[in-house]
C-alpha cells in the first residue's frame, strides 16, 4: 500500500466512526450520553477535514497511484 | 335452598370481601406485618371459614365482624403514616445493637437478643466476625441492618474513581411475539427502528420471545427457536475499536512522514483522537 492509500483507509475509518457516533447520539435517551457522543462526533470531524486535505494533497503528489 | 347452595354463595360472597379487604390493606409482605396486622390478617380469614363452612350462621354478623376487623387496622395504618409519634407506638422503634464497633449489651438484653442471636443475625448478613461491624440496628420489623466497617464494604466503582456511563432501565419492546409501542415511545423510536434492527440480525418479528433495548438504542433479542444463535451488539466496540486504530495510524504517519508541517498536522490529530477516546470510551465499554 502507498501511503496515499493508507491515509485514504484511516481517512474512511474516521468517517465511518463519525457516522457511528452521531448514529449513538441519536439513539441515546440519556442527556450525558447524547452529550458525550456529540462532543466526541465533533472532535472527530475536525480530524476529519484535517485528513481530507491530506488526501488530497498527497492524491495530486502522487497521481499515478491513483 | 339446600345447604350445599347457601355455602357456595356464602363461600363465593366472602371470598370476594377477603380479597378487596385484603386489597386495600395494602400490598406489604408477610416477613413486614408487624404483630397487629398479622393478628387482624388471621381473624379475618378465621371469621371467614367459620362462615362459609356453617350454614347456620348469620352472615351478616359475619360481615360485621369482618368490616371492624378491617376498619381499625386501616385507621391504625392511615394515622401511623401521618404521625410520627403514633407510629413509634404503633411499629416500635428500633434499637441500636452495635454502635462504633461496640457491643451494647444493654440494649441486648433489652430486646431479649443472647449472644447467639446476634452471631446468628450477623452471619444472616455474610458478617462472620462481629468486630468487622460498625453499627447494626435492629429494625422493628426484626431483621438486623448491618453497616460494616468501611475496609469491609465490597469495592465500588467510587473507590476506584471508575467513571461509569449512567445506566437507564432497559425496555422489553417486543413480547411474545408482539410489538410493545408504548416502550418504543419511551425510547423515542419507532417500528421501523425495529424492524431494521431486526433484519439486521436477520431475524422476524415472529420468533421473538422477548426484546430489550438500552438507553443507547441496543437491541438484545431472545427467540422462541434456540438453535438459532443471535448476534450480540457489537457497534459500540466496534466503534471503540476503530478509533483506537485511526490514532494509531495517525501516530504512525506522523512517525513516517519527513515533512515537518505535515508531521506536526497527524501528531495535532492523534493528540485530539486521544482525547476523543478518553471521552467516550466509558459510554463504549
Amino acid at each position: 500500500m502507498t501511503v496515499g492509500s493508507q491515509v485514504k483507509t484511516c481517512f474512511a475509518s474516521v468517517k465511518s466512526a463519525e457516522a457511528s457516533l452521531q448514529m449513538l447520539a441519536e439513539k441515546s435517551y440519556d442527556q450525558k450520553s447524547y452529550q458525550a457522543f456529540k462532543e466526541t462526533a465533533v472532535i472527530i470531524s475536525e480530524i476529519k477535514s484535517d485528513l481530507q486535505k491530506q488526501v488530497i494533497l498527497l492524491s495530486k503528489e502522487e497521481p499515478q497511484y491513483n | 335452598m339446600p345447604d350445599w347452595v347457601i355455602i357456595i354463595g356464602k363461600s363465593l360472597l366472602l371470598i370476594t370481601v377477603l380479597f378487596f379487604l385484603t386489597k386495600w390493606l395494602g400490598k406489604k409482605q408477610i416477613s413486614q406485618l408487624n404483630i397487629f396486622e398479622y393478628i387482624s390478617g388471621i381473624v379475618l380469614g378465621g371469621i371467614v371459614a367459620i362462615h362459609t363452612i356453617d350454614p347456620e350462621s348469620n352472615i351478616f354478623y359475619g360481615l360485621i365482624a369482618m368490616s371492624v376487623w378491617f376498619l381499625i387496622p386501616f385507621a391504625v395504618e392511615f394515622i401511623s403514616l401521618k404521625s410520627k409519634s403514633f407510629r413509634n407506638f404503633t411499629e416500635g422503634k428500633s434499637t441500636v445493637f452495635i454502635q462504633d464497633g461496640k457491643i451494647m449489651e444493654d440494649n441486648l438484653k433489652k430486646e431479649g437478643y443472647s449472644t447467639d442471636d446476634l452471631l446468628e443475625k450477623l452471619r444472616d448478613n455474610n458478617v462472620f466476625l462481629a468486630s468487622d461491624v460498625e453499627f447494626a440496628v435492629l429494625e422493628p420489623s426484626g431483621t438486623l441492618s448491618v453497616l460494616p466497617k468501611k475496609e469491609n464494604q465490597p469495592l465500588t466503582a467510587k473507590d476506584l474513581g471508575l467513571k461509569l456511563a449512567p445506566q437507564k432501565e432497559p425496555q422489553a419492546v417486543i413480547m411474545d411475539g408482539k410489538v410493545l409501542l408504548e416502550p418504543l415511545a419511551n425510547l423515542s423510536l419507532n417500528t421501523n427502528w425495529l424492524e431494521t434492527e431486526l433484519d439486521k440480525m436477520n431475524v422476524s418479528i415472529e420468533n421473538v420471545f422477548l426484546a430489550q433495548a438500552d438507553n443507547n438504542g441496543q437491541l438484545t433479542v431472545d427467540l422462541y427457536d434456540d438453535k438459532i444463535a443471535v448476534p450480540e451488539p457489537t457497534e459500540k466496540p466496534l466503534l471503540l475499536a476503530t478509533l483506537k486504530k485511526c490514532q494509531a495510524d495517525l501516530e504512525l504517519f506522523a512517525l513516517a512522514t519527513n515533512n515537518e508541517e505535515t508531521k506536526q498536522m497527524y501528531e495535532k490529530n492523534s493528540q485530539k483522537l486521544k482525547t476523543a477516546i478518553d471521552l467516550v470510551q466509558f459510554y463504549l465499554k
